[in-house]
């Protein structure tokens, strides 16, 4: 079976919930390299596992022979976070508004919500066949 | 996430540990909140004082506690929600659907 394997700045994890942490303490690392504030790590931390978990459920369907990649970058005082996946894309305006009354109590569908909420950009690139490219933007204050 | 659990006049009270993010430590979470209900359980605690963070899977988990509680005549409370949490509850709206508390004292006290 798959491990996840670590080159550079970028970690690839077999599509499976089990490698999560491997994802959360990649990142960790790197982040606290750059001397940012636990809060801010944090909110990457929780945005980056949202869009991994749904790369590894909706985009690879728990494939195993498929990987989700997340690339870590700094530039100035921007974190860029890229997460790809090997589905077969993804419409994020077939997303329902979580906090409406009618979704409030639903036990899924806040993960993008909660993304676009803590990151400063998101932006969805689905690739039909060959996957859904995400990319996370964050301000360093 | 490390997870434990204490009976306290008579009320359940969990405790998980660490990053609440998917994957099988969140399926314990769930399993053990669930077991807790299925025997009989209807006053349930969920102490978030050694919880660094949780994504949407968490919050996903104390939903699917708490609706599963308030349809067996339950009710599920929050205790010590840190900074994070206390806004992501909020991001979501719910803030709104959970009450929360200052020590699991005063969810104990609550019921």
């Amino acid at each position: 079976m798959k491990k996840p394997t670590i080159v550079d700045n970028t970690i690839r994890i077999p599509s499976s919930q089990e490698y999560l942490v491997d994802i959360d303490s990649f990142l960790e690392g790197i982040l606290r390299g750059y001397a940012i504030n636990e809060s801010t790590i944090a909110d990457i931390a929780i945005s980056v596992t949202e869009i991994v978990n749904n790369a590894i459920i909706h985009g690879n369907k728990s494939d195993l022979e498929k990987e989700v990649a997340v690339s870590i970058t700094k530039r100035n005082s921007e974190i860029e976070i890229i997460i790809a996946d090997q589905g077969s894309g993804f419409d994020p305006s077939t997303v329902k508004s979580p906090i409406t009354d009618d979704n409030l109590l639903r036990e899924v569908g806040r993960g993008i919500f909660i993304v676009k909420s803590l990151m400063d950009r998101v932006v969805f690139n689905s690739r039909g066949n060959c996957g859904t490219i995400v990319t996370l933007s964050k301000q360093l204050s | 996430m490390k997870l434990t659990d204490y009976e306290k006049k008579g009320i359940a009270i969990l405790e998980p540990k660490g990053k609440i993010m998917g994957g099988p430590d969140a399926t314990l979470l769930h399993d053990r909140l669930h077991e807790l209900i299925e025997t009989g359980k209807k006053q349930v605690v969920v102490d978030m004082a050694k919880v660094e963070w949780m994504n949407s899977t968490g919050l996903g988990i104390l939903i699917s506690g708490l609706t599963t509680l308030r349809n067996n005549q339950g009710e599920l409370r929050l205790a010590n929600v840190t900074g994070k949490i206390h806004s992501l509850l909020t991001i979501t709206k719910l803030i709104t659907v959970f009450e929360a508390f200052d020590s699991v004292e005063d969810a104990i006290n609550s019921f």
